[in-house]
């Protein structure tokens, strides 16, 4: 229950951190918060020889506002965005997404960007930034790129970012006053990992509507024609349509479980009713 | 070894450390404050919980190195703190602790919960203690305990807002993924079903795939436990003698890295076209072990192709059993089936196999006589 040997470091700068990350016989993991991490050290079940600390980069704690897009810089902690320190952009999602994660000790130190590296399916950020239409930043030594969030994850604990690269920020559009969002997740205990996540925006003002159903199993998917008729039907037809296309792009799961995610998806779309009705 | 200064219960120390010492230990173990208290060093139980630059935090899952330059306060450290004498005093009056090993996490939860959020129902306290296990299971106690030192009480004015620098976000247009992400679906009949074995401890997944082949030639093909080896990457088959294999299988997922040491028999049946491959292996680094069994049969399939119907059944031991997560196993096995696939119909063809599109986890390990995934299972906790 103690890690193996391994070597601290604590990157000042950007450059530093690559530098360090270049080397890739170096078997360095980068170490943003520890909230996922560390149970993996303890255990043994990961053994890097050098924990990368990036907690004191100030690059990665930026914020960047545009009247169309926002950036946050990948080492918020979920305590943070849940505790409102930054501007919200998102009325009221990314804060109440922060407060359903873990428990508060671990969000004081748990970041965003570490949670999206981790690449957890049943992580709440993984599911939040692929159904906002989020873009992921990431540098490494021959510059930066940019990966769409429902893109960026492959699978259960496998992403798009390499083992010499840094995920950097998260770019978000920046909600409408006629946005409206539902976001539900089944799980057994308070602060667990979910079971299922339902996930729905819609803003007509900047055209996003957007339905996800995420699961621990890997990727979430995008329920791009339940989308659709939110978009042109409103959130009650869209929760009809949602079952009949979750039973579709997830045929491989148990039927319980496809259960919990329909009901997951329905109530979000419920809370979007409600707070129309309101 | 590694020399870091922090502040603990106002007082600086300076220690002389093993990097990979957690934070709990330093205090513990270094300084001596055995009041905060060890429990699941996993962050789930909340035991270990202390103050870190005014924020609670698990310090088991925090390090020296990491605390360089922060300061602790331990439970040993609120001695003369008005807020924690009152919720001392409750806690006595409501028996809210019973062998009192969660107490100082307790205490420590309790106070960060009234100072943030003041006068608070019980329903909000108790959503707030989720992280902080009583095994005793004192909870009402504890609960009438914070909800009445919480009476009257205001919450701490909100952090200040980090501004927004303003400007252009995004300057460069998304980019493509480097390498072609993997639909979750792709194996061309999805109909694997995951399920618990009828064996106890076993788990299993059927799993079927098309390759564009006729049988006779995929059977060859799978016959060949060498040629098959190819098809995987992280896979190293260092023995085959008849029956009998021995091999090695990296398995990586995320930041877990596992190297599976093995052996196994291998059973063929070419007039039906079955195989059966069974072996065990052991990962000395985790300390764990697994056991596992796949089967395959090949089938025709449409248009002059082939269906290989893979059963497979596995069991974990040791500390990877603990994150087995039965869904995460499913999602790796369907994309790397579709992997193997994709490479199995190059090697058909004759063509080289795209190494680098691959990343070394396994599934297929099974067929090699060692053996398969393992996976993260926590509870509550991200990055």
């Amino acid at each position: 229950m103690k890690p193996a040997s391994l070597e601290y470091v604590r990157p000042r700068s950007m450059e530093e951190a690559l530098a360090v990350l270049s080397d890739e016989t170096a078997n360095a993991k980068i170490f943003a918060g520890g909230q996922s991490l560390g149970p993996m050290l303890n255990l043994r079940l990961t053994r890097p020889a050098k924990l990368v600390d990036i907690r004191h980069i100030p690059e990665l704690k930026a914020v960047r506002a545009d009247a169309r897009l926002c950036s946050i810089g990948a080492t918020f902690t979920h305590a943070e965005l849940e505790d409102g320190a930054i501007e919200d952009f998102t009325r009221g999602l990314l804060p109440y997404v922060a407060r359903g994660i873990a428990y508060r000790a671990v969000r004081n130190r748990g970041t965003v960007g570490g949670s999206l590296a981790h690449a957890d399916p049943a992580a709440d950020w993984v599911s939040t930034m692929a159904a906002i239409d989020a873009t992921i930043v990431i540098r490494g030594q021959a510059g930066e790129r940019r990966v769409p969030a429902q893109q960026f994850l492959a699978g259960a604990f496998t992403t798009e970012l390499g083992d010499t690269e840094l995920l950097t920020a998260v770019e978000l559009p920046r909600f409408s006053a006629a946005a409206r969002w539902g976001y539900y997740k089944v799980c057994r205990k308070t602060g667990e990992f979910a079971k299922a996540i339902g996930l729905a925006i819609q803003d007509p003002k900047i055209g996003l509507f957007r339905i996800l159903a995420g699961s621990p199993e890997g990727r979430p998917a995008l329920l791009t024609r339940s989308a659709e008729t939110l978009a042109t039907r409103g959130a009650e037809h869209a929760a009809r349509d949602a079952r009949e296309e979750i039973e579709e792009v997830l045929p491989n799961l148990a039927p319980a479980h496809r259960q919990q995610l329909i009901a997951a998806v329905q109530r979000s779309l419920g809370q979007i009713l409600l707070v129309e009705a309101a | 070894m590694l020399s870091v200064s922090l502040t603990v219960n106002g007082r600086p120390v300076t220690a002389t450390v093993e990097p990979r010492t957690q934070l709990c230990e330093l205090l513990r173990e270094d300084l001596n404050l055995t009041g905060t208290h060890v429990g699941c060093e996993q962050g789930v139980c909340g035991a270990c919980t202390v103050v870190v630059d005014g924020k609670p935090q698990r310090s088991c899952i925090s390090y020296a190195g990491d605390s360089d330059g922060c300061s602790v306060i331990t439970i040993e450290g609120f001695d003369d703190d008005a807020l924690m004498e009152q919720l001392r005093d409750a806690f006595s009056r409501h028996h809210a602790l019973q062998c009192g090993f969660c107490t100082p996490g307790m205490l420590v939860t309790a106070r960060d919960i009234i100072l943030r959020l003041g006068e608070t129902g019980a329903a909000r306290i108790r959503e707030e203690l989720s992280g902080n296990l009583c095994r005793c299971t004192g909870y009402v106690g504890i609960v009438e305990a914070i909800e009445e030192v919480s009476k009257g009480k205001v919450a701490r004015a909100p952090q200040t807002v980090v501004a927004a620098i303003e400007g252009t976000v995004a300057v460069r247009p998304v980019d493509a993924p480097m390498k072609p992400a993997v639909p979750p679906n792709r194996p061309a009949a999805p109909t694997a079903s995951a399920g618990v074995g009828a064996r106890k401890g076993w788990s299993s997944i059927e799993q079927r795939l098309a390759v564009g082949f006729p049988p006779e030639i995929v059977w060859n093909r799978l016959s060949d436990i060498r040629q098959v080896s190819f098809c995987l990457p992280g896979a190293e088959i260092t023995e085959l003698q008849d029956d009998r294999v021995r091999g090695r299988m990296n398995v990586s997922l995320g930041p877990i890295k596992v190297a599976l040491n093995g052996d196994g028999n291998v059973l063929l049946d070419a007039e039906n076209r079955i195989g059966r491959l069974s072996g065990r292996g052991q990962d000395a680094g985790s300390g764990s072990s697994a056991e596992g069994e796949v089967e395959w049969r090949v089938l025709p399939g449409e248009a002059s192709g082939s269906l290989i119907l893979v059963n497979l059944s596995w069991r974990l031991s040791g500390r990877l059993a603990q994150f087995n997560r039965a869904g995460i196993v499913q999602d790796v096995i369907q994309r790397l089936a579709s992997i193997f696939v994709t490479n199995l119909e190059s090697s058909l063809k004759g063509e080289a196999i795209d190494e680098t599109s691959i990343k070394p986890l396994g599934i297929w390990s099974l067929m090699l006589g060692v053996i398969r995934i393992r996976v993260a299972r926590w509870r509550g906790r991200n990055a």
